[in-house]
């Protein structure tokens, strides 16, 4: 038997004034997160699938360039497409499934174990669970997004270089590009995360995450009525995906304006997620 | 201390907890005893504000749970056994729960060894048995030293030396001025851990008080005797307030009069006795006589051609 060893009193190595703050609770959601051993894997993984999707890209865009009369060549693409960058964040993707899935999961895991109510138990007061959250998939998407990006351009440019295609940081916006796919992925991740919290269940809220940042761009403009084509450019999606294709003067919102509709959209998610929260019982 | 007042919750059509009031005092241990179904962990959820009461209140040291400032060190919790991520470690856990009240390392190792998880504390918590996943929650519930403990069938699981020690525990945790409120369908647990009875029944409070007033008010003591010549004692015996039952020709069981006037009796008729033995009543009993008719889920046998027919000709 073991013996108890609690004195009468506090025990001396729990602080005289400890209490909940929100840097305690972020470090818990940090602690959580890396503590399953799958999510570093998984972001490992996902780093490599968008190196993998860079080169390719990569490689079709200089087989394309290499075979004009076949292909086109660059006639079809925009007199300032910027080949690197395209190539180098092409993996977004498939990386926004895996951010989707991990931003449902954050929370939707809890659930499914009940470990939601030893964290709710901790922190009473619930939201700043779910701001800690936010914070933590921020963090982890946008990472891993810079990462496949970065390492997708060191990767592409050597394919591209038969053509004198470079990655020139200070053309207009080839770093908007560049930084396109690790912010696009962040509002996935926490546009994901309010669904998650709004569902409790993890098979309900991958579903709708992929329906809407998978499916629905694919469906939507392309249906007859003009009320899908003129909502069209609304979309999360669709709006996020803005940021990657640079200036455009036909498009209906600038590449900001686009993130900041895809930002509006997660805040909604999360606001649903954060009065739920609130309301529900554990 | 513990006090909830009209405390009801309601799910749809299903009244889980109806109007509860009591009060668990420091420095005991209050045992809250009632048959699955009653509303127990749905009463402790509460208290934890993990459930949102549908009226009534309940707080814990003079404030609802949520407005503590440091919920971890006013009440420790043990809610359901591994309401842990089961990709994660024991010590991650622990650490996690620590990190959102500035706790440091240290207390983590201390309820680690305090609750003999040393040697899995490394290891993913799915693949725990029922016993070191209570374990766990115990730890976690001891983190913040609390001053309150509120344990959900702590000793679920746990094999006879895990039992032995939760009750050596929260027997030495209340000695120290806790207050220590665990629930249990276990009467014969309770009667040896508590010194407090809180008795629920389909949501609503039966009884409280201490353990012993409940065993004596609930239930009458009776005599056991055996003798040759029982029919001749019986007819002795026999006055207003004496009830006497006999399942074996020379046995007696009696009630309304106690031992020594038995043995007195039956030495002026001169009547032998081979027996004569005081039955206490256990917890046990006491439980059943109360909750009679509260149990949620009777064991019967619905397909017997027998019951049904009784049950049609009651109709």
């Amino acid at each position: 038997m073991t013996a108890v060893t609690t004195e009468p009193g506090r025990a001396p190595s729990v602080p005289r004034d400890a209490h909940v703050t929100f840097l305690g609770e972020l470090r818990a959601e940090w602690i959580k997160f890396t503590a399953v051993r799958s999510t570093p894997w998984i972001l490992g993984v996902t780093v490599l699938v968008m190196i993998g999707i860079a080169a390719l890209s990569a490689w079709s865009f200089s087989f394309l360039l290499d075979n004009p009369e076949e292909t086109g060549g660059a006639a079809a693409f925009p007199a300032d497409f910027d080949w690197a960058a395209q190539a180098a964040g092409a993996g977004y993707i498939m990386a926004q499934i895996v951010v989707a899935v991990l931003g449902v999961m954050v929370v939707t895991g809890e659930y499914t174990t009940g470990q939601i109510r030893s964290t709710l138990a901790a922190v009473p007061r619930r939201l700043p669970v779910l701001a800690a959250k936010g914070v933590v998939v921020t963090i982890a998407s946008f990472v891993t997004g810079l990462l496949g990006v970065a390492l997708g351009a060191l990767v592409a440019l050597p394919l591209l270089s038969s053509h004198d295609i470079t990655l020139d940081l200070s053309r207009d916006g080839t770093l908007l590009s560049l930084l396109g796919a690790p912010l696009y992925l962040v509002a996935v991740a926490l546009f994901s995360l309010g669904v998650g919290t709004m569902l409790r269940h993890t098979a309900g809220g991958i579903a709708v995450a992929v329906l809407i940042f998978f499916v629905l761009p694919m469906i939507w403009p392309n249906l007859a009525p003009d009320f899908f084509q003129d909502t069209s450019p609304y979309l999360p999606s669709i709006a996020g995906a803005r940021l990657m294709e640079g200036v455009d003067p036909d498009a209906v919102l600038s590449p900001w304006q686009g993130y900041g509709v895809m930002l509006a959209w997660a805040a909604l998610a999360l606001l649903g997620g954060a009065v739920l929260l609130r309301r529900r019982d554990a | 201390m513990i006090e909830a007042v009209d405390l009801t919750k309601r799910y749809g059509e299903k009244l889980a907890v109806d109007s509860v009031s009591f009060t668990v005092r420091p420095g005991r241990v209050t045992g809250f005893l009632g048959p699955n179904g009653a509303g127990k962990s749905t009463t402790m959820r509460m208290i934890l504000g993990l459930d949102r009461p549908t009226a009534g209140r309940v707080t814990v040291n003079g404030k609802q749970y949520a407005d503590h400032r440091a919920p971890l060190l006013e009440v420790g919790a043990l809610l359901e056994a591994k309401a842990v991520h089961t990709g994660s470690s024991a010590r991650d856990h622990l650490r996690a729960l620590a990190a959102t009240h500035g706790i440091g390392r240290k207390r983590v190792e201390e309820v680690i060894e305090l609750t003999g998880l040393t040697d899995v504390a490394h290891k993913r918590v799915g693949g725990f048995s029922l016993g070191m996943g209570q374990r766990l929650g115990i730890a976690a519930a001891m983190l913040g030293d609390p001053k309150t403990l509120v344990l959900d069938e702590p000793v679920n699981g746990l094999d006879p030396e895990g039992v032995k020690w939760v009750r050596t525990m929260v027997r030495y945790l209340a000695g120290e001025g806790r207050t220590v409120f665990l629930s249990s369908h276990l009467m014969s647990e309770m009667a040896i851990t508590a010194d407090d009875l809180v008795v629920i029944g389909r949501g609503r409070i039966i009884t409280t008080g201490t353990v012993q007033d409940i065993i004596t008010a609930s239930t009458t003591g009776s005599v056991r005797v055996r003798s040759p010549r029982a029919g001749e004692l019986a007819e002795t015996l026999r006055r207003d307030g004496v009830t006497i039952s006999s399942s074996e020709p020379d046995r007696l069981d009696v009630t309304g009069i106690d031992a020594p006037a038995i043995g007195e009796l039956a030495a002026q008729r001169g009547i032998p006795l081979h027996e004569l033995t005081p039955v206490s009543a256990s917890l046990e009993e006491a439980f059943m006589t109360l909750t009679a008719g509260e149990v949620e889920y009777h064991s019967e046998a619905v397909g017997d051609p027998d019951t049904r027919q009784m049950q049609e000709a009651g109709r």
